[in-house]
């Protein structure tokens, strides 16, 4: 299998995750110091991926932190052929927010108190100016979407919306949204692997 | 590769996050015992994280570091460097600064962690269960950590009939009779397992029962388990 989203080279501006890459070596060999300067350096992008997912401000930090005593017990699992190292905690951190909001009284948009419109806020990668090599060729895989679909997908990954919620948003039954996933999703795979 | 597709979606939309609550603690079971069905999830991952850097940076409240770094706060001595401790030492600082309890309650984690490391083997330390009436309605996560002699229990779908309780037993033929492990409600609960032999909480069957409103009367089952499962490793 080819994972062309987590294809070597794929790193932040500026050479940004070799530093990363650097500081989870150290921290897999128990270093307290190297695990401050990561989390200084990238609390706030992990941050910004939880909690918009869980847009209650005590959850969220509450994930934040089971995300990095995860980060720092699994430091040394890190492989950085296998992608970019913010690509991997972000990852850690997101399934942890997606337990979370996937528990039986979630707390979710569904929960959100009438008249709050997070799409005030929508997160568009497609006009992201800094780009990695495998953000670069997501999107160009994203592009050829249709533009409900893509949306749907990016709502699902940004927002952690469940099939019931985009089929609210959208107006159209579960198993269209359902559908839509599938295609979506298939679709990036072959578009990665081309 | 040789994962369904049926499989590779779902291992699809494991990643994407959009699973049901109860599609999406199956999967986390399975993936556990299933290498090719975790490599797929890991695959789609791979592919969607690079979305995550276009996710615009939000500052997260202040004082999380220093509570983070308490609960690793145990990293082993010797490969400790004189940097950590000075690091360490400036957070248990700051603590003091601003409430004793904190510094006695990450002294106490360090201790915990120091103990669980003496006693660190190669046998698991890390098991869950589902309980689950059948493969598709999965009602609650157990989790057991050996290290702490502590059982969590966690509702995935199961909210107990109106006027009872459910709660959870541990069966296993040296202890003889199930034993109560207390009622299981809506929200997580852990419970202490250190009454048991290690080897026997490993291999022990956990159940579910319908009781009376705030558990059997007579400590014991009031009637079949709803929900009943075994424990399988966490990888470590």
């Amino acid at each position: 299998m080819t994972i062309r989203g987590g294809a070597p080279g794929e790193r932040g501006p500026a050479g940004a995750g070799d530093d990363l890459a650097d500081l989870l070596s150290r921290i897999a060999a128990r270093d307290a110091a190297a695990f401050a300067a990561l989390y200084k350096q990238t609390s706030a992008k992990l941050y910004g991926v939880v909690a918009r997912i869980l847009t209650r401000g005590d959850v969220a930090a509450d994930v934040l932190q089971e995300a990095y005593v995860r980060i720092w017990e699994k430091a040394g699992e890190f492989d950085p052929l296998k992608g970019s190292p913010l690509a991997w905690m972000a990852t850690i951190a997101r399934n942890r927010a997606l337990d979370e909001v996937r528990r039986v009284r979630p707390l979710s948009l569904e929960d959100q108190p009438e008249g709050f419109e997070p799409a005030a806020e929508e997160i568009d990668p497609l006009a992201a100016r800094e780009r990695s090599e495998g953000l670069a060729a997501l999107v160009d895989c994203l592009k050829a979407l249709d533009e409900e679909k893509r949306a749907a997908v990016l709502l699902a990954y940004y927002r952690g919306l469940s099939r019931e919620a985009l089929a609210k948003r959208f107006g159209r039954p579960v198993p269209t949204i359902k559908t839509w996933l599938h295609r979506s999703l298939s679709q990036l795979r072959d578009c990665l692997a081309s | 590769m040789t994962i369904s597709p049926d499989d590779d979606f779902a291992a699809a939309e494991y990643a994407l996050g959009t699973l049901d609550p109860s599609e999406r603690a199956t999967l986390a079971a399975r993936r556990l015992r299933e290498p090719e069905l975790d490599e797929a999830i890991r695959g789609w991952e791979a592919r969607l994280a690079p979305l995550a850097e276009a996710a615009p940076a939000l500052e997260p409240p202040r004082d999380l570091l220093p509570a983070i770094e308490a609960r690793i706060g145990g990293a082993s001595p010797e490969a400790r460097g004189d940097a950590t401790v000075v690091t360490l030492r400036r957070s248990l600082a700051r603590w003091r600064a601003t409430a004793i309890a904190a510094s006695i309650i990450a002294a106490m984690l360090a201790i915990g962690f120091f103990a669980r490391e003496a006693t660190r083997q190669a046998a698991p330390r890390e098991y869950v269960a589902i309980l689950q009436k059948d493969a598709a309605s999965p009602a609650f996560e157990v989790t057991v950590n050996l290290d702490k002699q502590e059982l969590t229990v966690r509702p995935v779908a199961a909210r107990a009939p109106p006027g009872k309780s459910y709660e959870l037993w541990i069966i296993d033929a040296k202890l003889g009779a199930p034993r109560s492990l207390g009622v299981v409600g809506e929200t997580p609960r852990a419970a202490n397992l250190s009454a048991y032999d290690p080897a026997v909480v490993a291999d022990a069957t956990y159940a579910v029962t319908v009781e009376p409103p705030g558990g059997s009367p007579d400590g014991k089952p009031s009637g079949p388990p709803v929900f009943v499962g075994k424990l399988i490793p966490v990888a470590p």
